[in-house]
């Protein structure tokens, strides 16, 4: 079985946020990567998978400061193939551009099982599997916490809210919004990631051109504001109406 | 003039035995105990334990003859040490009784009395020790011993072999005393020479027994003597008397590359892959002669922290499954067509190898030299590489590879505590200093001891002393991630720091951690003659020197907490004794403290990993031996996971009225007004 896994990296949520002075982007300058919580959950899902029934797993991930290391982690957990897409992802690109660049370079792979994070806390334009499974013509499924996968067919576990659980039957190839792994991402020696940088080799592969379209543009990005100042109004019932109603007055309400 | 007569009386027929059984039985002897320890480099892995002959002499002589260790518990102590004595003597008098026999006569005149004086005093000596042993064993029953059909057979058997020893000698007396020809050369003054088998001579005279009827039963006591010993050599290798080898064999071959606070890196097989201990094939000859060497004393079990606290570990019972498991699976993997069962999660659970603190007790009690803590890591390492460790573990070790520290903060917050003081602290990394501050992560990123760090430095400002600190350039020093056996790791944090502490310019390294005192004074490669000290010794140093003077005495009654890195490991317990007495505190000490402390329960990478079910906290334990103290109303610790983990034993056990938690320097800030 052929499972590819795009992981993407996410700004590590341990340093300081800031805003740059175009005042719609975070400062690239303090930005510390990290890889997406969901991202790992789906590499973690996608080697039990193979160490369940055999096959293969190939990360793709776009280029971005600390990529390597991530890759090289996966490696040591088990990932076979490491693919680093290099293109113009520098100043960040939206989920539509980027589902629809490794929707082109996943279709070659021609995956049984495409695994991805069901979310990550800077989708601004929708997660990235619903759009991935769309450009790639696949059927998709969310919010999945476990995978059992039977001949050309798929059996996902769906948590629903109130405690309920679903079981899903889908045809492969299909792409899958990982929530949860059956078993929280395994720990990795630090040898092991060292033992992987001598001996894995990361593919690099040019991103098509990326095209943001049907994302939203963002204005401005800001850091939360502090309201203006509430007035407590004290008194007894007659006091605190009198009042009201000459706040009203002032605002022109009445 | 007296002399050694041999075979006294006793039919030449018999001599054969002595001559020609006896020595068959040693073949026999030698021969199931080749058997036994081949094993030991059949299964386990090599390992060089052969340089410095010398100094392993010493070690023998110290450890397996002296026996300096099983002395320091007194009853047992005496009680072992005169029973070995008398093997001792009693073989070295059977070798010279052979050589006196057979080569060169000199047993004669006063040699002879000196003689037979020796080997009498310690026949008193063996019997009362085997007498009180038995008191030990069967009527004291103390916990850790263990009490078992084994140790009965032994000890039987050894005192019918000296019991029968000394009837022998008695009856020759008494017959020598009815017939003084016997003997040319005897009288009744020469008869106190041999104390013991005198006035037991004086019961067969009062029995008025013949001659012959003395000769008779004389002949049979040897008869039994002389069997039983057979019996014992031929018994030997597969009874507890085994460790009379063993242990003097452990000994010889203990631990002399590395100092106590130094873990041997991974070793690597013949193709150089690293080797994980998981089977019995992957420890070392010396480990599975540890646990052939194992007398079962429990003194480790009596010793040890996550024991006491309830914890699945023994540390007896922890060597006892790598011995047992090498004699059921030893023989068929040494043919080489044995499949290597696991050792680790089988025989040893996982949760058993979590729960050690390598607080270092159990090897300090140890009085073979037993090297628990180095199994326990090498064993842990197959864990870590397998990813067998618990989520909160996970989550640090995560964080120390991500961050370099275990709180999961950035690097850049790492120095936070020094935004008040005032002036700034020297950044180490741009100007010289005399000493480096290596603070660590506790005193850095804790929020409850931002205080005691804030205290330390300002003692440095007061003393003048000329100090810098890394900010975020230090990382983790890696002491715990190493003995949690994630030694890549720990390399990677080493390397840093080393990076790190390359580029500075500094005389000596002070540390607030014991921890990272240890690694970084023993594990870090090559500190390029820097020494390293913790702030106790820097502290003791400058009150010696003059340069810190106190304006205030205080009058606290105090005690003090050993941490074991600091004590156990590194051996300083009096710098910061004297630092206390300084500061006019009067210092009461804990029944368990030096190298007997007790730890915290937080060592070894504890702090880090999920709380296992237990009966009481190591650090409630302690605190309860400390309020035990008469009128002590300060609990003084020298290690910053100390301030927090009694801080919060304290408040647990309800003691907050009782007794107050402090730092080291904090009685110093206090004393210095």
């Amino acid at each position: 079985m052929n499972i590819v896994v795009p992981v993407k990296l996410v700004p590590d949520l341990v340093e300081e946020l800031t805003i740059d002075a175009s005042g719609a982007a975070l400062d690239t300058m303090w930005l510390r990567l990290i890889i997406n919580e969901f991202d790992d959950h789906a590499t973690e899902q996608a080697i039990l998978l193979k160490e369940r029934s055999g096959g293969q797993v190939t990360i793709i991930t776009p280029n971005a400061e600390g990529v390597d290391d991530m890759l090289f982690a996966a490696s040591a957990r088990g990932a076979d193939r490491l693919i680093k897409l290099v293109g113009d992802f520098e100043n960040g690109v939206n989920n539509h551009a980027l589902a629809r660049t490794l929707a082109t370079t996943i279709k070659d792979l021609q995956p049984d099982l495409v695994l991805t994070g069901v979310q990550a806390h800077n989708d601004l334009d929708g997660s990235l599997g619903p759009l991935l499974a769309e450009y790639l013509g696949m059927p998709y499924t969310g919010y999945v916490s476990g995978v059992i996968v039977n001949g050309d067919k798929a059996i996902v576990r769906k948590e629903f809210p109130g405690g309920l659980i679903a079981e899903l039957e889908l045809k492969l190839p299909a792409v899958l919004g990982i929530q949860a792994a059956e078993q929280p991402p395994r720990y990795v020696a630090i040898s092991k990631v060292r033992q992987a940088m001598k001996t894995a080799t990361l593919e690099e592969m040019d991103a098509p051109g990326l095209n943001p379209d049907g994302g939203p543009t963002i204005g401005r990005m800001f850091q939360p504001e502090a309201a203006e100042k509430a007035e407590m109004i004290s008194g007894n019932a007659d006091v605190v109406a009198d009042r009201l109603i000459g706040i009203f007055k002032e605002l022109g309400v009445l | 003039m007296i002399e050694r007569i041999n075979f006294w009386e006793i039919p030449e027929i018999w001599h054969y035995f002595a001559y020609v059984v006896l020595p068959l039985c040693g073949l026999v002897m030698l021969g199931r105990f080749y058997g036994r320890i081949r094993l030991w480099w059949q299964v386990g892995r090599p390992e060089r334990r052969w340089d410095k002959p010398l100094v392993r002499l010493w070690r023998l002589i110290k450890f397996g003859i002296v026996q300096v260790k099983v002395l320091s518990k007194t009853y047992p102590g005496l009680v072992h040490v005169a029973i070995a004595w008398g093997f001792f003597v009693f073989f070295f008098g059977t070798a010279l009784a052979t050589i006196d026999a057979d080569f060169i006569k000199f047993l004669r005149g006063p040699i002879y009395l000196i003689f037979k004086l020796m080997l009498d005093t310690l026949t008193i000596a063996a019997l009362a020790g085997i007498i009180l042993a038995a008191y030990r064993r069967f009527i004291q029953k103390p916990s850790r011993l263990t009490l078992d059909r084994g140790f009965t057979l032994s000890l039987t058997l050894v005192f019918v072999i000296v019991f029968t020893g000394l009837l022998t000698e008695s009856l020759r007396l008494a017959a020598i005393a009815q017939e003084p020809t016997l003997q040319p050369g005897w009288s009744a003054a020469l008869a106190w020479w041999t104390p013991a088998g005198w006035v037991t001579a004086q019961l067969w005279l009062a029995l008025k027994l013949t001659p012959a009827v003395i000769n008779s039963i004389h002949l049979w006591i040897w008869v039994t003597h002389a069997t039983l010993v057979g019996v014992l050599f031929i018994a030997l290798p597969t009874t507890t008397l085994v460790h009379m080898f063993t242990a003097l064999m452990n000994v010889f071959f203990s631990k002399l590359d590395r100092p106590v606070g130094q873990l041997a890196p991974i070793a690597e097989n013949e193709k150089k892959e690293p080797v994980y201990v998981s089977t019995l094939r992957d420890l070392t000859w010396k480990q599975l002669l540890d646990g052939d060497t194992c007398t079962e004393c429990g003194r480790c079990q009596e010793a040890c922290p996550a024991y006491a606290a309830g914890t699945s570990l023994n540390p007896k019972q922890l060597i006892l499954s790598i011995r047992d498991a090498l004699h059921r699976d030893g023989p068929t993997l040494a043919k080489g067509n044995g499949k290597s069962l696991p050792l680790v999660g089988e025989t040893i659970k996982d949760g058993v190898l979590w729960s050690c603190t390598t607080c270092g007790a159990c090897v300090r009690e140890c009085p073979v030299l037993i090297e628990h803590v180095d199994a326990i890591v090498d064993m842990r390492r197959h864990l870590v590489i397998e990813g067998r460790v618990d989520d909160i573990l996970q989550g640090a070790l995560a964080n120390l590879g991500r961050y370099g520290n275990s709180f999961g903060q950035s690097e850049r917050m790492r120095a936070r505590w020094t935004q008040p003081i005032q002036p700034k602290i020297k950044d180490a990394r741009r100007e010289p200093v005399e000493y480096l501050w290596f603070v660590g992560d506790y005193a850095s990123y804790s929020a409850t001891l931002s205080d005691v760090t804030q205290k330390t430095a300002d003692v440095f400002q007061k003393a003048s002393l000329d100090f810098g600190i890394l900010y975020d350039g230090e990382r983790n020093a890696g002491n715990d991630v190493r003995r949690v056996g994630e030694e890549g790791l720990f390399e990677m944090l080493a390397e840093k720091n080393m990076a790190a502490l390359d580029k500075c310019t500094y005389k000596t390294i002070v540390t607030t951690d014991p921890h990272s005192y240890n690694t970084l004074k023993n594990e870090y490669p090559a500190n390029n003659g820097h020494a390293v000290l913790h702030y106790s010794e820097l502290l003791d140093q400058m009150i010696t020197s003059g340069k810190l003077k106190f304006t205030k005495k205080l009058s606290y009654k105090v005690t003090y907490h050993d941490p074991c890195y600091l004590g156990r490991y590194n051996g300083v317990y009096d710098a910061p004794r004297r630092v206390i007495e300084a500061t006019g505190c009067t210092l009461i000490e804990m029944p368990r403290c030096r190298d007997k402390a007790f730890c915290c329960g937080a060592g070894g990478g504890r702090i880090w990993m999920e709380e296992a079910e237990v009966k009481e906290r190591p650090s409630e334990t302690r605190i309860h031996e400390a309020i035990k103290l008469d009128g002590v109303q300060a609990f003084v610790v020298a290690c910053p996971k100390d301030v927090t983990m009694y801080r919060d034993a304290v408040k647990t056990t309800g003691n907050e009225e009782r007794i107050v938690v402090k730092d080291l320097i904090e009685l110093v800030h206090e004393a210095l007004g």
